[in-house]
């Protein structure tokens, strides 16, 4: 059993010297494991769990009993209305989409990167990604008005032989969006099999046994297993990565191929996807802060983890304040009148309030990063988060409701006014998130313990400074070298 | 007017009788009492069933019934009546009447159900235009709220009768009444010219000559006649002739809308207008709230409505006594009496010019004044006209020889006298006088506290509306689109209105109802009808049996739907000295009292007008019109005080507030509506609103304002105060909804001149394509692609801003002929209107004086159409003829079409709208068109259904089809024929002409989307000698040259 002593050391000071210590608090391989199982294990989860849920799954009702109002009697229940066609059914499909993103990004993009760092925060934030995107595709699809045929936007071979029209955006959304959600479901699933194993086996009852039994696919940590494994996660890792820059440039497509001022911009797509991967991670840390504290995650979660979200946050924060300032010179330089106009009604039209609650929270509000002392403080990047995710949610509302609002003919200008029904279906949107979310952290290991485990130092093989398990394109020779079998009792019987 | 026979006519026959179809001519004596069993049908409505029931079981009765096609029972026809193809359209001429007024119609009739009304071509006053009453009668023919049954009210009691149980009583009642020679019986009628109803009427003032007999409606015109009579000293009907009229000036009057002959008069004043013209017409308005007059003058002053007399006394002395106009012959004492007006203080700087261009244009040149105008300033107009030689060429005079009272009058008195109790038997024919009848009458009694004195009270009426529940006897009035009438056309030529269905509730007509009192038997309405023809036509007695000159005559009548070479004698303009004189100075006088008058904060102006959608309040229960956007407001579903921006500011009242009108002792609540080109110090208020039983559409929409009317005061004038209530009240409008801030409403003004083009007379003679450079400069305009090319039929339409006068009959058209939905105020509130086709306003200058543009816009048919690249499912596409054709089936309800499209003229189903419809207001639908669902969107499809029809005929006949052949329902409808649908790809076509015509624009081309509708640019004909010292454009807009 390899540990290393244990002090209490601040991670976030970046010392050359030394790798940084991802996880703290003197665990070990066995206190990892018994930590994050011993959540899904426990007879009962802490009372908050259950107030909490059952404050979402009341939301979650409400959800779903507007959205049988709204199926029952017509979309004429929300506020949309000639001019304004999308209200806030779209804002929340792209304000859910674009949360989704930090998960993918997570786990894919930074796995390829190769920053340890991602190891404890990846689950959580894949497990964030499928959950919002469930509730973003929920809005597409209520939002028409003929639910009962929205299968007319797939491709589905019929006796009419009449296809979608492979021209519009919203067919690409489909595609784009399902493609997404199917991807990051398997590659939650398939990084979760090892952890998923582990609960089985550590399981106490007959039931939990089969369940876990089920889900992790015969997993016995075979050699032959992690080869396959790893193989596939770095492979589902490739497959992904492109998709978190492609969903939500499609999204964006929506609104850029349209001819509408303030939609039919070349920016959008980059713009799009710097606004989805800043609002995720700040859902991610939303999450996160309050999760490690109630958990007791503090030492696998450390504040190094938070601090570099938080930078992260801090760069995609000011990329989205750039696209705002280059909207704006573009509006001017294009010399197009009518360009001009959506943009000076941005900031200066009856919907200022929003373009301006917009800026702040998401151009002003990250700024506060740039001090480590605050950037560290658990409280401070709270507020910061929420604002963030505020602000984002704003930023989709500006673009769909300013630009509709007035377009070309003033003869046709509106102003849209959202219903009780829109806000209580995006309140329920939300209680189907934490639902499930709190599902989640109560049946499932919500750390990557097999992945978490990697990046300890008990995983350096003595004589060398270097983590094994970050490994990928050279793998290790010997069997022995692999921490995760070496050091686990429990996965003992399978080399049997 | 040669008769024709339908089945040659390419429009599929105008009309068909019944005798010509079932020849026999004995049937219509069933018409009357062929459905007794109708009466107890619930009031929420005729099923289908039952409706075909009543259908059949007219069959059964009688064969064939009006002139209405056999239902189709289940044994199909052995012998299909010749002719008759079910499932085929077929087209009615007959008339309708509105407060006196009679529009020429033709009604389109589906299996036998009248499913579309438009204007009769061949009529001489509406020349195929039909307004928005006569469109949306259809509506009210199947409105399910009409009165289906007799009721008899004895103190609280409410008992359900029929007609029989009337017969009854009236028998007798009217036998006691005959002995005191009708001691005690009044007779109240709404206006009608119906010739037949006054031959009853001789026969009742003959058999029981003590009755009173009086007629009243609300918003009469009587204020005409009574100039006549001060001019001429005996009525005479006016008929203007604008089509040669090159100076026009109109005081408080509105030439293109409730005027008599406004279809017609808006025909010939576009065409006066054409800038191509060698001499385009001018005109001048001067009114207090705007009209589609004001809206179309090249000068509007708004000026209150109590100081017009004043400004016509002003021109008339500038004529007379600066501009040494002769007085017409006996009337040469009026030169001292008009000579305080030389220098009045309200004399508009303008009159010099106005009066220099009236004697340039001399025979050519005409002037008007409005209902709200006292005689006086009628009689000065005909003097005015008089002197300019205008009778005879631009003002017609015939003469009216009935006499009766003027309908203000008339109404005080009988008020009156049944306060008095002078009145033991009141007959109401038609009308609605416990709402409408002014409030405010001498004596200080109400119409309806008078009739609790009156102890048997009859109304026949088409609703059981406020005055039918205040009576004690109630009868259900034919509609009539369901009955046999005859009336006179404007000019006095007799018109026909034929039924086009059995009475769906047995109602009867007014005829009917006086031949039931005063008849042994009670003829039918057809009956009547036939021998008024005869005797109008010279004949004596009854109508002579199998006469087959008579006959011809008729069937001619009745295919017409007017006759020919019937209208009164031309007279010409003899002034009577000794009458008029004293008039004339007592009006004179009254004038310089009202010039006295200093209209300020505290006294300001109250005018009543009558509502473009309501009229003084009987279609109040019809959707249609409730949900119409006014013209100029844009508002639905709601009345409102009109305010000008200033005199809003001043009062501290904005748009919604509701503030308290408190006039002559009466008082009203109304929400304000703060109207750009109102008259300072002028507050207009609209009738017909605060109905509480008309039915469940028009109860309890807006205010009644009838309580503050004054029986002397008919039109309002000075002496109103208007005082904060400190509420609000939300305004459904279709444009503007939410007040606009300073960057939006800047930037409407950047974008009118480029959407709206428009440019003076003299900028368009010397720079003919001014059009094209009003609009924005844009890079040349490629494709990515190989544009599609249409080679056979390219559709294409232009509508002619400069003769579009924004009356709103095309977008009525539009609703009936497309199954359009109503969707009641609080969804117009929300921006979900439906009307496909909409009417753009917009002000342009100053607000106190603004210019008024008005664009009609529907689907422009994009040839490269956003709308279509960005539906995902393929629900709209471009068809083989250019047309950008929306598959309703298909639309799964994204609404991204809408959202792309730059003209937003994409209507979407948020509800199902027609879920709540009974199966009677079904049956108004166009069976050609289908009836959307909910999630769908809809749109102008240029009545594709039309263009349908026409190429299968076309087809079937086997020729080529013609320009001109197809007409959109808003083409087919438009007054001013502002609106031209034709083939593109034929060079000769007049759309075709238009389109390449220099004054042609496409709005918004710069955005590639090839639009296939275009409009031609307005052209103002302002007057060189005012145009720099008025100065007009003031306030800079947004033309930029």
């Amino acid at each position: 059993m390899s540990s290393v002593a244990v002090v209490e050391i601040d991670n976030t000071i970046d010392d050359p010297t030394r790798p940084t210590p991802l996880v703290l608090g003197g665990n070990d391989f066995t206190s990892v494991t018994e930590k994050i199982s011993g959540i899904a294990e426990k007879p009962r989860p802490p009372r908050a769990w259950y107030v909490a849920f059952g404050v979402a799954s009341f939301l979650t009702a409400v959800l779903f009993a507007m959205l049988a109002y709204l199926i029952l009697t017509g979309v004429g229940v929300w506020g949309v209305n000639i001019p304004v066609g999308w209200g806030w059914a779209i804002v929340n499909f792209v304000f859910w989409v674009g949360i989704g993103h930090a998960g993918t990004l997570i786990s894919a993009i930074l796995f390829l990167l190769r920053q340890k760092w991602r190891t404890s925060i990846n689950r959580f934030a894949e497990a964030m990604t499928i959950f919002a995107v469930i509730c973003a595709g929920i809005f597409p699809a209520v939002h028409v008005g003929r639910i009962w045929v929205v299968h007319w936007l797939f491709p589905l071979p019929n006796y009419q032989t009449v296809w979608p029209n492979f021209r519009s955006p919203l067919l690409w959304d489909v595609f784009a969006v399902g493609t997404y959600m199917l991807v990051s479901l398997m590659f939650w699933y398939t990084g979760m099999i090892p952890d998923l194993a582990t609960l089985r086996d550590r399981a106490t009852s007959r039931l939990r046994a089969i369940i876990y039994g089920f889900f992790a696919l015969g997993w016995r940590a075979s050699h032959r297993h992690w080869h396959r494994y790893e193989k596939a996660y770095l492979l589902l890792a490739g497959l992904a990565t492109p998709l978190v820059l492609s969903v939500h440039s499609v999204v964006s497509f929506d609104f850029a191929t349209s001819q509408l001022p303030g939609w039919h911009t070349t920016i959008f797509p980059p713009y799009f996807v710097a606004g989805a991967i800043f609002s995720g991670f700040a859902m991610v840390g939303t999450l996160l802060v309050p999760a490690r504290r109630w958990f007791g995650l503090k030492d696998i979660v450390t504040l190094y983890h938070l601090e570099n979200m938080n930078k992260i946050i801090l760069a995609t924060g000011s990329m989205v304040g750039y696209a705002y300032v280059t909207e704006f010179f573009m509006a001017w330089y294009s010399g197009n009148p009518d360009e001009a106009f959506t943009f000076y009604n941005r900031a200066l039209g009856p919907y200022a309030w929003a373009y301006w609650i917009m800026v702040t929270c998401n151009v002003v509000v990250p700024q506060f990063f740039w001090s480590k002392k605050l950037r560290t403080n658990t409280a401070v990047m709270m507020i910061i988060y929420v604002l963030v995710n505020v602000g984002m949610w704003f930023e989709r509302f500006v673009i769909t409701v300013t630009s509709l609002s007035r377009d070309f003919l003033p003869s046709s200008w509106d102003y849209y006014k959202p219903t009780l029904v829109d806000g209580l279906t995006f309140a329920g949107s939300f209680g189907l998130f934490f639902t499930l979310f709190l599902l989640f952290i109560r049946y499932l290991p919500m750390v990557a313990m097999a992945e978490v485990k990697t990046v300890m130092p008990a995983a350096v093989i003595e004589g060398e400074h270097r983590p094994v398990g970050d490994y990928h394109g050279d793998i290790p020779q010997t069997h022995d070298l692999h921490p995760v079998m070496h050091d686990h009792p429990e996965h003992r019987g399978d080399h049997l | 007017m040669a008769a024709r026979e339908a089945s040659t006519d390419p429009r599929g026959g105008y009309w068909r009788s019944l005798e010509e179809l079932a020849g026999r001519p004995e049937f219509s004596r069933h018409l009357a009492a062929e459905f007794p069993d109708a009466a107890d049908v619930r009031q929420d409505g005729l099923s289908r069933r039952r409706f075909l029931q009543l259908m059949s079981a007219s069959l059964a009765l009688a064969g064939l019934a009006g002139c209405r096609w056999p239902e189709e029972k289940i044994v199909p026809f052995a012998h299909r009546p010749e002719g008759y193809v079910p499932g085929e359209t077929r087209q009615f001429a007959t008339s309708l009447e509105i407060a006196g007024v009679a529009a020429g119609l033709l009604v389109t009739s589906y299996d036998g159900r009248p499913i579309k009304v438009e204007g009769n071509p061949e009529h001489p006053c509406s020349l195929g235009a039909a307004d928005v009453f006569a469109q949306a009668s259809i509506l009210e023919l199947y409105d399910p709220d009409r009165s289906q049954t007799v009721v008899q009210r004895s103190g609280h009691q409410v008992l359900n009768q029929d007609w029989e149980a009337f017969a009854v009583f009236a028998k007798q009642h009217f036998a006691e009444l005959e002995p005191q020679k009708g001691q005690g019986l009044a007779v109240l009628v709404e206006a009608t010219t119906s010739p037949s109803v006054a031959r009853l009427r001789e026969e009742l003032l003959a058999r029981m000559p003590q009755t009173r007999w009086y007629e009243y409606e609300a918003v009469s015109t009587d204020s005409e006649r009574e100039g006549t009579v001060m001019a001429f000293s005996e009525p005479h009907r006016v008929r203007l002739d604008l089509s040669g009229a090159r100076a026009i000036v109109a005081f408080d009057v509105d030439l293109l809308r409730g005027h008599p002959t406004a279809l017609h008069n808006a025909r010939q004043l576009a065409r006066s207008r054409h800038p191509d013209a060698e001499q385009m017409s001018r005109l001048y308005a001067f009114e207090s709230g705007y009209s589609l007059t004001g809206v179309m003058a090249d000068h509007r002053f708004p000026t209150p409505t109590c100081q017009v007399p004043i400004v016509a006394a002003c021109l008339a002395a500038e004529l007379f006594l600066n501009q040494d106009l002769a007085l017409p012959p006996n009337t040469g004492y009026v030169a001292h009496l008009l000579r305080p007006f030389l220098d009045h203080p309200l004399r508009p700087a303008a009159t010099a010019a106005v009066a220099r261009d009236l004697l340039a244009s001399r025979g050519a040149s005409l002037l008007a004044a409005g209902p709200t105008q006292p005689p006086f300033a009628h009689a000065l107009c005909f003097l005015m006209n008089a002197a300019l030689e205008n009778v005879g060429r631009t003002v017609h005079l015939r003469a009216d020889p009935e006499l009766r009272p003027y309908h203000h009058r008339a109404m005080g008195n009988l008020v009156y006298r049944m306060s008095r109790g002078q009145v033991t038997t009141l007959l109401i024919l038609g009308g609605n006088p416990a709402y409408d009848a002014p409030g405010n009458l001498p004596g200080g009694v109400s119409f309806a506290e008078a009739l609790g004195k009156v102890g048997t009270s009859i109304h026949l009426s088409l609703y059981r509306n406020e005055t039918s529940r205040a009576c004690t006897w109630h009868l259900p009035r034919a509609h009539a689109l369901e009955a046999w009438s005859d009336l006179r056309n404007p000019d006095g030529s007799l018109a026909a209105a034929q039924p086009l269905i059995e009475p769906l509730y047995g109602g009867r007509t007014p005829a009917e109802l006086l031949s039931l009192l005063l008849e042994q038997p009670a003829r039918t309405a057809h009956d009547l009808v036939r021998r008024a023809f005869h005797q109008e036509t010279g004949g004596r007695g009854e109508v002579p049996a199998d006469d087959p000159d008579f006959e011809a005559r008729w069937q001619a009548f009745l295919r017409a739907g007017w006759l020919a070479g019937s209208a009164a004698p031309e007279v010409p303009a003899r002034f009577r000295s000794p009458l008029v004189g004293p008039n004339l100075t007592k009006g004179l006088q009254e004038a310089q009292e009202l010039g006295r008058v200093r209209l300020d904060r505290n006294n300001l102006e109250l005018v009543f007008a009558p509502d473009g959608k309501l009229f003084d309040g009987r279609f109040a229960n019809n959707a249609w019109l409730q949900e119409l956007p006014d013209f100029l407001t844009k508002l639905t579903w709601d009345n409102a005080a009109l305010l000008g921006p200033a005199t809003a500011a001043a009062l501290g009242v904005g748009q919604g507030d509701v503030v308290r009108l408190q006039w002559e002792g009466r008082q009203a609540e109304l929400p304000v509506y703060v109207l750009p080109g109102q008259a300072a110090w002028s507050v207009t208020v609209l009738l017909g609103y605060g109905r509480t039983a008309a039915g469940r559409v028009g109860d309890g929409v807006g205010v009644d304002v009838n309580g503050l009317r004054h029986g002397l005061k008919f039109w309002g004038g000075p002496g109103l105060r208007l005082t904060r209530s400190g509420r609000r009240h939300n305004l459904a409008c279709t444009q503007d909804h939410h007040a606009i801030d300073t960057l939006g409403a800047d930037e409407r003004r950047q974008r009118i001149g480029p959407l709206v083009r428009e440019a003076d007379l003299a900028e368009y003679r010397e720079h003919p394509d001014f059009a094209v450079h009003l609009g924005p400069h844009h890079p040349p305009l490629v494709s990515l692609w190989q544009e599609r090319r249409s080679e056979g039929h390219r559709w294409g339409m232009a509508i002619d801003l400069n003769s579009c006068i924004g009356c709103n009959a095309c977008v009525v058209a539009c609703q009936a002929e497309n199954n359009i939905p109503v969707v009641g105020k609080k969804q117009v509130g929300k921006g979900r209107e439906m009307q496909w086709l909409r009417l753009d306003r917009y002000f342009r200058g100053e607000p106190e004086n603004p210019r008024v543009a008005h664009q009609p816009v529907a689907c422009v048919q994009c040839e490269n159409a956003p709308c279509e690249q960005v539906c995902p499912v393929a629900a709209t596409v471009h068809s083989e003829e250019g047309l950008n054709v929306m598959v309703y089936n298909r639309c799964v309800g994204t609404r991204y079409c809408s959202n792309n499209c730059p003209y937003k003229v994409r209507r979407f189903n948020f509800f199902n709208y027609q879920k709540h419809l009974t199966e009677t207001q079904k049956m108004a639908y166009n069976p050609e068109v289908t009836v959307r669902s909910r999630g769908v969107m809809e749109k102008c499809t240029y009545c594709v259904q039309r263009i349908q029809k026409a190429k299968i005929r076309a087809k079937n006949e086997r020729r080529i089809l013609g320009d001109g052949e197809i007409v959109p329902a808003c083409a087919q409808t438009c007054p001013t024929q502002a609106i031209v649908f034709g083939d593109l790809n034929d060079p000769a076509s007049r759309v075709a002409g238009l389109q390449a015509e220099q004054r042609a624009y496409r709005m918004l081309a710069e955005l590639n989307v090839k639009p296939r509708t275009a409009y031609l640019a307005r052209v103002r004909n302002p007057n060189p000698e005012l145009a720099t010292a008025a100065g007009e454009d003031a306030g800079g807009d947004a033309d930029h040259h």
